[in-house]
């Protein structure tokens, strides 16, 4: 692994490579799958794509990511507003996109809350919900933004001005891409400009308690502190 | 223009409407139809003429609205497009929901040079009367599918087929009524698309078995909800319905003519004032919203503000529109106004005047006035039917409701928590922002393009 020196001051540091600024955009598709009951969103968790656990977890953050607090994954949001099972949704909220490396590690996750859930409540499971849970997926498209950071006050700048499409490509879906506990900031912070400590503050970043505003408001001021 | 002796009829309906509630019962003058007038008025009321037609808006123009970022983004996915052909193909240029949309997608599209053609098809009465029993049996009307509606169908898809040229790279049809044309000759890389507007949830089978076989043919469908969508064999996109923020509906007015349209309609903005704004139609219960205020105002001071219009030329609408002044009685706090089509701007100002819009329907389509309110950052209580729960997260972008005692909870719950509706209300503009504007359907058009074009879909 390269990593710059870590002699040269941050703000005029050259990083080793560039970072460039993309950003995906997605398109939802409607897929076969629906639950009308719990027992059939147990059986559409196992069949349905992995695109549509990716969507309903990591894609409906982006799509809300205004709301501070209350909104995890449309999975716990069923599970509350329309089979009244606060419990199960407790649950489902709590799985954290970012413990995840794959989607088919989150889908075995929620798989196993809900099979314990109804194992502990046999009674829930056939219990009509109010509405049905449709299951969607989503195709990505990478595109490249104008932004290319090649110093830390281009990539400050960078961080001010994309889109908060392009802070959750880079900062929450970037894992599954990497493979790694990580994002892309951090590893560019780390790997490129030799900020180890800058990049560990980012990946302490709490997600489900601000808005995606507010994530890059965070990031920002981290990366301005190692710009001083 | 609206010739005179229309503007005048439109006027006479409702001041006629006043005049023989005040002659029957004094009480009832301020639960009215729209404030008196005086006899001779020396300024034109705001909603006395039609405006001029506005001009669609230049992609540059969101920019104030979703950030220069946003909009950079639509010019690199338009990048891989540029040049190709889209054909749009629906049944009207003017009126209704899809042609408002097309006429704004189309000039956006081609100034991401996209080269986009509309072309309108053709039909005698008997063509468009069975696309209407259509278009009612596919929602779920009973309809008998006789052989002649089918011969109709197919000879108009037919005719239409010959007469319009279908070279370009993807061809778009919109909703049933030119769903036929699929049968053309296709080159192996072009692309068709079944744009769907309609909520296909519970078709008439006998109309929906007839039509299928042509959608199957396609290479996408498009839904505005998932709960309208079929199964099929091909791929099922979903397309949210979208308002355009810079229209006279959506666009930002000056507080002085909010004030000005307040003052006309006789509405006391020191006062709360909830509103709901949708045509007299029972599926948009607008009895339910008279007793959910009434259960309310018992424990919050507020007026109730019901817009719509359809009233004077609908028979139905009528009936509706006198079944709620009935529920209305003498109520000195609530507003009814029978709005011409052309009030965009003065529906504008009433839902920006508003403390809280609510939309109690209970049955559907999309809900565009949901949008419309959510947009204008107003906390919105609405019947979770239809395509509003896709709008309205429960608690989070707004208030669901399911019954009239739900709906008059919420509003009391809202008129004394303001805080609490303001945060809703923010987030609703927000989620509007992200998910329902014109910006976000031209972003969906050209990922859909994109996707076809690499060969993504079927």
């Amino acid at each position: 692994m390269t990593t710059a020196t870590a002699t040269v001051p941050a703000p005029t540091r050259s990083p080793v490579k560039p970072f460039y600024f993309n950003t995906s955009a997605h398109l939802l598709r409607i897929t076969p799958q629906k639950a009308t009951t719990l027992s059939e969103f147990l059986d559409a968790l196992r069949e349905c794509p992995e695109g549509s656990i990716f969507q309903h977890t990591f894609r409906t953050l982006q799509e809300h990511h205004f709301i501070r607090e209350g909104f995890s994954n449309d999975f716990a949001h069923w599970a509350v507003s329309a089979c009244n099972e606060p419990s199960l949704a407790e649950g489902l909220a709590s799985v954290d996109v970012r413990e995840f490396t794959s989607v088919a590690q989150i889908r075995e996750r929620f798989i196993q809350i809900v099979e314990s859930f109804l194992q502990r409540t046999p009674a829930a499971a056939n219990r009509a919900a109010r509405e049905t849970f449709y299951f969607c997926s989503s195709e990505s498209v990478v595109i490249p933004t104008s932004f290319i950071a090649r110093s830390m006050q281009d990539f400050a700048e960078g961080l001010r001005r994309v889109t908060v499409h392009c802070i959750h490509h880079h900062f929450i879906e970037a894992r599954l891409r990497l493979k790694l506990m990580s994002n892309d900031f951090s590893q560019w912070l780390y790997e490129d400009m030799g900020l180890t400590d800058a990049a560990r503050q980012l990946n302490r970043i709490d997600i489900y308690t601000v808005t995606l505003e507010d994530v890059r408001n965070q990031i920002v001021r981290i990366v301005e502190r190692a710009l001083t | 223009m609206e010739p005179v002796e229309q503007q005048v009829h439109s006027e006479l309906v409702h001041s006629d409407s006043t005049a023989k509630d005040e002659s029957s019962n004094p009480s009832t003058a301020s639960a009215a139809v729209a404030p008196a007038r005086p006899e001779r008025r020396s300024k034109a009321r705001t909603w006395d003429t039609p405006p001029a037609p506005v001009p669609p808006p230049h992609l540059d123009d969101y920019k104030s609205i979703v950030g220069e970022a946003e909009i950079d983004e639509l010019k690199f996915l338009a990048r891989e497009l540029k040049g190709k052909k889209v054909k749009m193909v629906n049944s009207t240029a003017v009126g209704g929901g899809v042609a408002e949309m097309l006429n704004q997608l189309v000039p956006l599209l081609r100034e991401l040079e996209v080269q986009t053609h509309w072309d309108v098809i053709t039909g005698g009465n008997d063509f468009f009367e069975v696309t209407k029993a259509f278009h009612n049996a596919l929602q779920g009307s009973d309809y008998d599918l006789t052989q002649h509606a089918r011969d109709i169908f197919l000879m108009h898809n037919e005719q239409n087929r010959e007469r319009i040229e279908f070279s370009e790279d993807f061809i778009v049809i919109h909703d049933p009524q030119p769903a036929a044309l699929i049968r053309a000759e296709r080159r192996q890389s072009q692309r068709w698309v079944w744009r769907c507007h309609i909520d296909l949830s519970s078709p008439n089978p006998s109309v929906w078995g007839f039509l299928r076989p042509f959608i199957e043919r396609y290479d996408a469908a498009i839904f505005s909800s998932q709960s309208f969508a079929r199964q099929l064999p091909i791929p099922q996109y979903l397309f949210y319905p979208c308002i355009d923020p810079l229209s006279e509906k959506n666009k930002d007015v000056e507080e002085s003519f909010i004030q000005q349209v307040c003052d006309e309609f006789g509405i006391d903005r020191s006062r709360p004032i909830v509103t709901q704004v949708s045509r007299f139609d029972r599926a948009k219960d607008p009895v339910g919203v008279v007793q959910a205020f009434k259960q309310a105002r018992k424990y919050v001071d507020c007026q109730l503000v019901l817009a719509g219009g359809g009233a004077s030329d609908d028979p139905e609408g009528a009936a509706v529109l006198a079944e709620v002044k009935e529920a209305v009685g003498d109520d000195p706090d609530i507003i009814i106004l029978d709005l011409p089509p052309w009030c965009a701007l003065q529906i504008n100002a009433l839902q920006r005047a508003s403390t809280i819009v609510v939309q109690k329907s209970i049955r559907e389509g999309f809900g565009l006035t949901v949008t419309e309110a959510l947009w204008k950052g107003k906390p919105t209580i609405a019947g979770a039917v239809g395509g509003i729960p896709n709008q309205i997260i429960h608690k989070l972008t707004g208030a669901l409701v399911h019954s009239v005692d739900g709906c008059a909870y919420q509003i009391r719950y809202l008129l004394t928590h303001p805080d609490f509706a303001r945060q809703l209300g923010q987030n609703g503009h927000e989620h509007v922002k992200e998910n329902f504007l014109m910006s976000t359907n031209v972003r969906r058009w050209l990922l859909l393009l994109r996707i076809l074009q690499a060969g993504g879909a079927k």
